[in-house]
């Protein structure tokens, strides 16, 4: 563990590499595995559109073809699946909102697509009227995911007024635990992934006075391990995607400083496949977009020089995000 | 798309087995397109109820394939009852209704996730299919045979928290079975003791399991008022709980779980406002007392533990807590010496120590 | 078919020995001409497992005090006076040893595929027998040792204080090869662990005696560089291969049957087998400068052969060997208690491990072994003896009086297991012997023939024994390029169960 700090002191960001891998990923339908992924298909789009940004190459991929593979997804009722022929979700849906804001392509949802509002309908529909809590589609799963999922895109949309918001919010305080995390649903386990997407709805919502900042705050720090990388529960192991969810977290509580930035830069790094390009879980572990999204949007939060900043509430770059809202 | 734990390898395929690659993509989306045309006609017959059964085993994250399923079991192999929701499959022919009872689909349906549950624990789709099926046997089946695969399930949850004891979907899902089997639909009781004991079990066999100490915290209040626990009783309950957690900060001062479970019971101690108070009605003077015995107890871990910042951290907490209590002003006694070490054994949250030592100013 | 004699062999193998059926498995995948013999009528020679009637003629042969350079002084008995016990309900093995789950054995077996033939079974517990103090009567009791974290918080017999000096030393060694531990110990490599233990970490007796037996030591007094290795073995291989156990036990006879899943892997690779057959004289044949040295190898049934590279055990102690007494004993309780499951989700052990430490008094009369007795107790699952028995494996170094001590070792053990203060279990069959072996194993390599030492008398797996029977491999491969280096003992299964296609069910 120690020495991915070693033998990597300064390898520097492979831009190029990364940009490269990141434009290759669809091309290899000759692989069994590009296949048995088209469940994630639309999140993986994201994903990568996330990493160009980030990596402040935006441009690489082709506007058009984007936003046609997108709207390609969507359902009559306005839902989007992970690809032509997939049921639609609310973790696709947001995907599919979250890169139509990137693109610009909301004029094209209008025009081309089923438009905005109906897409905000299959979203508001989604509230549990009860907890205020989100399903993920007809079939009643709820998680802190989803609903992080819906007030994200609403918000990106300037459709939060569909649902309740306060109800969403109340929900989020009751999924609060005793060491100042969250978890998925009232009673769940503290949980890096889960505490980012509440914090960022009750950002999103504007009421982080809701959240134990201090507690959470060095619960946070405490996932960072010796080897720099942050792990997702006590007594884990490292991972980068945690260099997200814990990262932008601090980020919105303001507490990035409590933790070792250039260790996790380091970590970061060390995860990276120089010649190939991508990032992994940790060093010297397989490559995928999703770690490359997270990875490249951990350096961007720790201002690793050459990155387009990036909004913690979001995952999209800070620019594009303060256009959309007006802020 | 996201892989854990895979070693990076350079793949490098021989012709012949990127044609063999070629093949098996064929195939599967061969099984894809039948699966897909036969879907968008609205027919969930038992032939695409058949296909499903093959391309799950392939790839049981194809949440769509899922739902496919699903509308076939409604469609063509469960009854039709009045409380299931709208779904498009009213025109479907009652006489491909097989007349094996919805308890035998049911099981049969659990059975066949089973394999793929043990070989894919992290899937989300897998247990969330589980859970439809076990709620259609609440809305299906005479009450005993319900409650009967209810409880059977709780034994495969403690099965998969044998092999993965932190799963975090297991967990959850244990929460919710247990729910079910309590609720009144099922006939159900509180199951908070056993469920406590079953806490008590996991720790022993692993002191860093902190999923199992988080769901003893939750537990508590639960088992508290069940027993009707009056005040003595919640404050020898209390004793007690700081006794196991400090047995096991007596062997594993390093470990975060004892640390978090700690500060759980101070906060209960100290009554912040946080959740449930197991003894709520400590008077000032007692929690005083509670405390201080905390603050003794844990400095006397530095006689043989002295590079453990856990220790430190906590004396730091407590005390200030202690001032608080006591109403006295200005940092606690030892605060500097604390931070000191802190900062000398944890330079990695060398930020947060500048900020604690700034807000004790 | 060609006659054994006309057939140019390329390797002559004796003995079924672990070793030699160890080399059998390297080599199954070569395409060479082997010939394995073994003068015995069964395989696995010192690690054999035999059936009742199979023991009683083998006792006979090795009544001596000499034996036959490996055992002697063998003693059946039938105390109950059974004799309508059936032989061939029986297994004991010769020389039973536990497997570390992080044995390169293992990964060995698992790299060759060979496990697949074997079925390990867990090693639970491992125990101390103490005398009673506190009472006026002679009973003794048994005392789980704490090896992990967990089984030091639970343990409520040690002190608040002593269980964290044996954490410390627990953590102490998982890591003891890396700095800063090794300045703690390297200057003191040479003492005994116990000092070691007392002066650096403050554990009492009690608290020396749990560690020193982890090591399994056979004389005690193991130094502080050994005594960490193998506690750091112990240790690391907890919970490797599911919850609750360090150590492993292949079904019906141990390593009699990795003897016995080596030739067979032999066998299945075209080598041929003769059993009741063993080397009685080799001639070199003289070697002209093109010819490749030979050997003209005259077997037991005075049949030439000839083969270009001997492989074989030396059988007798070479100098100074060590010797251990043995007192295998069968008993008709199942004895339950010392093969509780004691961690959640831990399969039922099949092997525990009980150990009466050097200077114990046992029995009434306060008499003491000077070394540790060790006793193996092997659950009817694990295929030596029927369901509702136990088979009892005890052993200490030879002294003048270690049988005797054995003796009683064993009757105190069965009184601390007597429940309800009823009678103890009964002895339905005992056997007693002595054994030689070396402390480090050794192999003689002269031109292409490989002569292996006797094997360590260790009650755990010794690593150190497949360093002779890779040499042995690296004799008769002398050319093998790095990529066939690194390709011994890794073998790809023969069934080919990879080439099923998942895609038609």
């Amino acid at each position: 563990m120690a020495q991915a700090t070693a033998d990597t002191k300064s390898p520097g960001l492979a831009t190029d590499a990364h940009v490269k891998y990141v434009l290759t990923l669809d091309t290899k339908t000759d692989e069994l595995d590009y296949w048995m992924t088209e469940h994630l298909r639309l999140n993986g789009a994201y994903w990568g559109l996330c990493a160009l940004h980030f990596l402040s190459h935006p441009e690489a991929l082709p506007r058009k073809e984007t936003i046609d593979f997108v709207l390609s997804c969507q359902h009559d009722n306005g839902g989007f699946g992970a690809a032509p022929g997939h049921d639609a979700h609310i973790l696709s849906t947001v995907s599919a909102v979250q890169i139509l804001a990137m693109v610009d392509g909301f004029e094209e949802l209008d025009a081309r697509g089923k438009g905005k509002a109906v897409v905000g309908k299959f979203i508001a529909d989604l509230q549990n009227p009860d907890s205020g809590s989100f399903y993920g589609d007809e079939w009643g799963e709820e998680d802190t995911r989803f609903l992080y999922a819906a007030l994200n895109a609403l918000s990106l949309l300037g459709l939060l007024s569909l649902v309740d918001v306060d109800k969403a919010v109340s929900h989020v305080v009751s999924c609060a635990n005793f060491d100042g995390g969250y978890g998925a649903k009232p009673g769940a386990e503290s949980h890096s992934a889960q505490i980012f997407t509440c914090v960022a709805a009750l950002a999103i919502a504007g009421r982080l006075d809701l959240v134990d900042q201090e507690k959470l705050g060095r619960w946070l720090s405490e996932r960072q391990l010796p080897g720099g990388g942050l792990n997702g529960r006590p007594e884990k192991k490292e991972d980068v995607c945690y260099s997200w969810w814990v990262l932008s977290s601090l980020q919105i509580i303001d507490r990035v400083h409590w933790i070792d930035r250039q260790a996790l830069i380091d970590f970061i790094l060390g995860c990276q496949d120089p010649e190939k390009g991508g990032f992994s879980d940790r060093p010297g572990d397989m490559v995928d977009v999703w770690h490359t999204c997270f990875g490249s949007a951990g350096l961007s939060l720790l201002g690793y020089p050459g990155m387009e900043p990036v909004d913690p509430r979001y995952c999209m770059p800070k620019k594009i995000v303060a256009r959309i809202l007006g802020e | 798309m996201a892989s854990h734990n895979v070693a990076r390898t350079t793949r490098v395929r021989t012709e012949e087995q990127r044609l063999q690659e070629i093949e098996k993509i064929n195939k599967y989306r061969g099984l894809e397109d039948q699966i897909r045309s036969q879907a968008a006609l609205g027919t969930y017959t038992l032939q695409l109820y058949d296909l499903t059964t093959k391309l799950l085993r392939l790839n049981p994250e194809y949440y769509t394939v899922w739902n496919v399923r699903r509308r076939c079991l409604l469609s063509c192999l469960l009854s039709t009852t009045t409380d299931q929701p709208a779904s498009d499959t009213q025109d479907a022919t009652p006489g491909a209704k097989n007349q094996q009872s919805d308890g035998d689909v049911l099981q049969s349906e659990v059975a066949f996730t089973m394999p793929l549950l043990m070989e894919f624990p992290k899937c989300y789709w897998i247990w969330n299919f589980r859970q439809w099926l076990l709620s259609q046997a609440i809305l299906r089946l005479p009450l005993p045979a319900a409650r009967k695969i209810w409880e059977t399930e709780l034994g495969l949850v403690s099965k998969m928290l044998n092999r993965d004891q932190r799963n975090y979907h297991a967990w959850g899902y244990r929460r919710y079975v247990v729910a079910q089997l309590e609720s009144p639909e099922l006939d159900g009781k509180s199951m908070a003791e056993d469920e406590f004991a079953y806490t008590t079990t996991m720790i022993q066999a692993n002191l860093s399991n902190f999923s199992a100490w988080h769901n003893r915290s939750l537990l508590i209040p639960k088992v508290l008022e069940q027993r009707g626990s009056d005040d003595k009783a919640r404050a020898a309950f209390l004793a007690e709980e700081l006794d196991l957690v400090r047995d096991g900060l007596n062997v594993g001062p390093e470990d975060q779980s004892l640390w978090y479970y700690h500060q759980f019971l101070v906060s209960q101690i100290v009554g912040d406002g946080n959740g449930q108070s197991i003894t709520p009605a400590l008077t000032v003077d007692e929690k005083i007392t509670y405390l201080k015995r905390e603050i003794d107890e844990i400095t006397d871990l530095l006689e043989d533990y002295d590079d453990i910042k856990w220790i430190y951290e906590a004396l730091l907490e407590y005390n200030l807590a202690l001032n608080r209590l006591e109403d006295k002003s200005g940092g606690a006694g030892n605060l500097q010496t604390w931070l000191t070490k802190l900062r000398a054994l944890d330079p990695m949250r060398m930020g947060r120590w500048k900020d604690v030592e700034q807000q004790a100013k | 078919m060609e006659s054994l004699s006309d057939t140019q062999w390329d390797v002559v193998i004796s003995g079924t020995g672990l070793q030699q059926s160890l080399f059998a498995l390297a080599l199954s995948r070569s395409g060479k001409n082997i010939l394995h013999v073994d003068p015995n009528e069964y395989y696995g020679e010192a690690e054999a497992v035999l059936s009742l009637q199979e023991v009683d003629e083998w006792a006979a042969n090795h009544q001596t005090a000499e034996g036959d350079g490996v055992f002697a002084a063998a003693r059946a008995t039938r105390p109950g006076g059974a004799e309508s016990l059936s032989s061939r309900a029986y297994s004991l093995a010769l020389a039973p040893q536990l497997i570390h789950t992080r044995s390169e054995l293992l990964s060995k077996l698992v790299s060759s595929k060979a496990f697949r033939q074997l079925e390990f079974l867990a090693v639970g517990s491992f125990y101390i027998l103490q005398p009673k103090a506190t009472e006026s009567s002679s009973a003794s009791s048994l005392s789980r040792i704490p090896s992990t974290r967990e089984d030091v918080f639970t343990n409520t017999t040690i002190s608040a204080k002593a269980k964290r000096g044996l954490m410390k030393f627990l953590k102490f060694v998982l890591e003891y090869d890396a700095e800063p531990q090794t300045d703690v110990w390297r200057s003191r490599a040479g003492d005994s662990l116990a000092s070691f233990l007392a002066n650096e970490f403050k554990l009492d007796a009690d608290l020396q005696a749990y560690i020193i037996t982890l090591t399994l030591s056979l004389d005690g007094k193991i130094s502080t560089e050994a005594g960490l290795a193998a506690i750091h073995r112990h240790l690391t291989s907890m919970g490797v291969f599911g919850p609750g156990f360090a150590a492993v036990y292949p079904k019906w006879g141990g390593l009699s049957e990795v003897a016995q899943v080596g030739c067979r892997a032999g066998a299945v690779g075209g080598a041929v087998y003769m059993l009741g057959v063993g080397i009685k004289d080799v001639q070199k044949t003289s070697a002209a400068a093109e010819t490749p040295e030979e050997y003209n190898v005259v077997l037991s049934n005075n049949m030439t052969v000839k083969s270009k590279a001997i492989v074989k055990g030396l059988g007798k102690p070479t100098g100074e060997g060590r010797r251990l007494s043995r007192l295998t004993a069968i008993v008709d309780s199942s004895l339950p208690s010392i093969f509780k499951t004691v961690t959640e989700g831990a399969p039922a052990p099949a092997v525990a491990v009980v150990a009466i430490p050097a200077g114990t008094a046992l029995g009434e009369d306060g008499v003491s072994s000077e070394y540790p007795i060790y006793a193996l107790a092997h659950s009817s699952e694990a295929g030596e003896c029927p369901t509702g028995q136990c088979v009892l494996y005890l052993s200490t170094l030879t002294t003048p009086s270690a049988q005797a001590h054995l003796q009683k070792a064993l009757s105190s053990l069965l009184a601390s297991l007597s429940q309800n203060s009823q009678e103890p279990p009964k002895v339905l069959y005992q056997l007693y012997y002595e054994q030689t072996g070396v402390d480090t194993p050794s192999v003689n390599i002269d031109g292409q023939t490989a002569e292996f030492s006797l094997l360590p008398l260790d009650l755990a797996f010794n690593d150190a024994v497949l360093d002779p029977v890779k040499s042995a491999w690296e004799m008769v491969n002398l050319n093998a390029t790095d990529e066939e280096r690194a390709e011994y003992l890794v073998f790809t299964d023969r069934e080919g169960a990879d080439a099923e296609d998942e895609f038609d069910d």
